[in-house]
């Protein structure tokens, strides 16, 4: 009879009941456990499992020594971390015959990014600017043009691109990527810095002219303070869309400046040797890294940046 | 006073029909050359000739039909601009730029005269006589040309007694920072977009082989192309990967994007982690699903691990299935980019219709089905655009996870245009791919453009 265990469910029983006698207090409870908040829940956090787990294998082989990769599976967390694969993969990993890591292929990347990122935002915004409010003959046939130019598969304009790099003594460069990139992100810039000053009351660039700003001084003075957000929002896109790049890389850069990602597809993918699954993935996640403290960093401006290009065309 | 007004607007004039029309030739004339130059340089001068005595003709007379119709379309619009010469008045300024016009012609005609390139040859002999000319003494008098119309600008400046601009005036001045300023636009619009398209389809045609050649052999290139067996592959795995992938990343991004539109918390971390695959590049993506998808270390030796030895799963070297392990890694990197843009689709319904569907009793699905997603139709076209045009450039994935192997198995259309251009060293081959890439994008961006903005032209 005086077993704990059915006294203390006794007890609680009874507490449930006088809970019960007492009636409900205060606002109606939300149904915080009902049949379908457990469902969406449930289903969003196995959603959310499966998107997490890639990164969540990228991190833990990265952690990992060869032998112990070749023994467990790839889901079990390291039981000896080492940093070793990360050292590895950023200065020691071969591509063909340089063997001196990602280093290269990261530096080659920021030296492409910098320059084409501030370029293609300054001539977009500035042809955005153009575009919205300074209305001439001619300028929506440009832009129409240039919105199917986003669609049109890359590969169509390779190879006069090729010609033209050649042509400019650019073929093989640096300054030859910059310029691709620059070309290739003004569609969905000039979009999205057209459709923001467009937004803008226009009243406010009525009174400019009539105080007598002209076009510059209206674009410096008056535009770009107030277009901060949009900036923000361009250079994300441009950032992680030309680290990312891959097909550019490949065809109008040389070994030597190979950027990133396409040095680690040489790295990772190549034949010879023995495969070091960890150095494999510390150069993957390295690479990610740059684009992923970004999307991590800049939260709801990177939803913003990929709906601008989208929902309003 | 009211032109005076309309100049210094300069955008929404009203102009008066005459001059309307006859600027409206002017315009026509000189594009119309422009392309028939473009035209010859590319090549299409030989096309003519390929066609017989006729086609000769036809590009023989062209040039000279396109000049003519300049000159006229040019002497329309001055002779419709009659008035007083005053000094000091804006028509002085406008001749100016007459001569600059011409200044610019020489000094080009003289630069291209160098050259080696006998560019002007479908003109004739007169053109001959011109570009002999130019090469000659074009230096000179486009200088001097310039200095008078440096001088007409000068003495034409200091009035604004100005009767409205006429054409030149207005291509050349009005919002000229702002056309200035749109000028990489216009240059990358014409040139790299459309320049660059009409120069591969062009050479789709030709025998091209290391290096361009303008060698024209009709549709040789394409029927090579429809026999050779990789292709087909490619479009067949295209074809598999494009239907799987958008169907099953509407449904997923769908209804993920409904999940979240329920009021939920932590919405904000949900949204993070499923669209962080879509901030990784494709190269990423495809290498980690190739470590998960290894068959001795992933997810098939975890099962068999677990007991289950028969257990089979790799799809990466079975070439029956390859493509749909690039399919696993492609949806997983974009099915966040279709839910963020479902909810903002979703976000955008008017909240009245729910609270309308829920007190007419109908179930929450069911409003979903046939009320929220035919509401939706302008996001669902746009979304689609968006990923049909992504998945015929996919490419740097199959790069990484596959190489298109095993053998030829997990090709794509992109990778076989890189590898014949490229690799092969058979641009031919190349270019006819890639303008069949385009055509395939045509066909979905089309009819959407003809939807989406032509309907705005009819009201």
């Amino acid at each position: 009879m005086a077993n704990p265990a059915v006294m203390s469910q006794t007890a609680a029983g009874f507490d449930a009941v006088s809970r019960q006698l007492e009636g409900p207090q205060g606002p109606k409870p939300r149904k915080r456990f009902s049949r379908a908040n457990i469902f969406i829940y449930g289903t969003l956090i196995v959603v959310a499992f499966y998107y997490a787990l890639p990164l969540y294998v990228m991190i833990v082989t990265s952690l990992k020594g060869m032998p112990e990769i070749r023994l467990g599976n790839i889901f079990s967390p390291p039981v000896e971390i080492t940093f070793e694969p990360w050292v590895k993969a950023w200065s020691q990993a071969c591509t063909g015959l340089n063997c001196d890591g990602l280093s290269r292929g990261f530096w080659n990347s920021v030296q492409i990014t910098v320059p084409s990122v501030i370029i293609s935002i300054l001539i977009a915004s500035v042809n955005g600017y153009a575009l919205a409010n300074w209305r001439f003959k001619g300028a929506d046939t440009f832009f129409t043009i240039l919105i199917f130019g986003a669609f049109i598969p890359y590969q169509v304009m390779l190879y006069p691109i090729v010609i033209i790099l050649r042509e400019i003594g650019l073929y093989g460069t640096l300054w030859g990527l910059v310029i691709v990139h620059t070309i290739f992100g003004m569609p969905i810039l000039t979009l999205l810095f057209r459709n923001y000053f467009t937004s803008l009351p226009e009243e406010l660039f009525k009174a400019a002219r009539v105080d007598g700003a002209r076009f510059w001084g209206i674009y410096f003075q008056i535009m770009l303070p107030m277009s901060l957000p949009i900036f923000v929002v361009a250079m994300i896109i441009q950032v992680t869309g030309i680290w990312n790049d891959f097909l550019f890389g490949v065809v109008y850069t040389k070994p030597d400046t190979y950027p990133m990602t396409v040095q680690l597809n040489n790295i990772v993918n190549s034949v010879q040797g023995v495969k070091e699954y960890n150095v494999n993935m510390a150069a993957t996640i390295l690479t990610g890294l740059v684009p992923l403290t970004i999307y991590f960093v800049s939260g709801k401006l990177f939803v913003r940046g990929i709906a601008a290009g989208a929902v309003k065309g | 006073m009211a032109e005076i007004a309309e100049s210094v607007v300069g955008a929404g004039a009203t102009p008066d029909d005459r001059r309307a029309r006859s600027e409206r030739g002017f315009v026509t004339g000189i594009v119309s050359a422009a392309l028939i130059w473009l035209a010859m340089q590319l090549g299409l001068n030989l096309l003519f000739e390929l066609a017989g005595p006729t086609g000769a003709w036809v590009a023989f007379l062209l040039p000279w039909a396109c000049l003519a119709f300049a000159v006229l379309s040019l002497a329309g619009m001055y002779s419709t601009r009659s008035g007083p010469v005053v000094v000091g008045s804006n028509r002085l300024r406008r001749n100016a730029y007459g001569w600059w016009l011409l200044a610019a012609f020489l000094l080009l005609m003289a630069i291209l005269g160098e050259s080696a390139e006998p560019i002007f040859d479908p003109l004739g002999k007169f053109g001959g006589i011109i570009v002999e000319f130019c090469s000659d003494h074009g230096l000179f008098w486009g200088v001097a040309a310039a200095l008078v119309g440096a001088a007409l600008v000068i003495a034409g400046t200091d009035t604004l007694q100005a009767n409205r601009p006429g054409l030149v005036e207005r291509v050349l001045v009005l919002n000229l920072t702002a056309k200035i300023a749109a000028i990489p636009m216009a240059v990358v619009a014409v040139a790299v977009f459309l320049g660059g398209t009409i120069w591969t389809v062009v050479y789709s045609f030709t025998n091209s082989k290391l290096l361009p050649r303008a060698q024209f052999v009709g549709l040789d290139q394409y029927e090579r192309l429809w026999s050779t067996n990789r292709w087909i592959v490619s479009i067949e795995n295209l074809m598999i990967y494009g239907i799987c992938s958008l169907i099953l990343s509407f449904i997923i991004g769908f209804t993920l994007a409904a999940l979240m539109d329920q009021k939920i918390r932590f919405e904000n971390t949900f949204r993070t982690i499923i669209l962080y695959p879509f901030a990784l590049s494709f190269i990423v993506t495809g290498l980690v699903w190739q470590w998960i998808l290894n068959p001795d270390f992933g997810v098939q030796s975890i099962i068999r691990g677990l007991g289950w030895e028969s257990f089979t799963f790799d799809p990466l070297n079975n070439a029956d299935i390859v493509i749909f392990g690039i399919l696993i890694a492609g949806l997983w990197q974009g099915t966040g980019l279709v839910m963020v843009l479902m909810l903002a689709g979703l976000r955008g319904i008017d909240q009245e219709i729910w609270k309308a569907a829920r007190v007419d009793g109908i179930p929450a699905w069911k409003t979903y089905l046939f009320i929220v997603i035919p509401m939706m139709r302008p996001v669902f076209i746009t979304t689609l655009v968006i990923i049909a045009s992504g998945i015929v450039r996919l490419y740097d994935l199959v790069v990484a996870q596959t190489s298109g192997g095993p053998g030829i198995s997990s090709e794509v259309p992109a990778k076989y245009v890189y590898d014949y251009m490229f690799q092969g060293q058979n641009l031919g081959q190349g270019f006819a791919a890639s303008t069949m890439m385009l055509l395939a994008v045509a066909i979905v961006v089309i009819p959407w453009a003809y939807l989406e903005f032509g309907s705005k032209n009819r009201g």
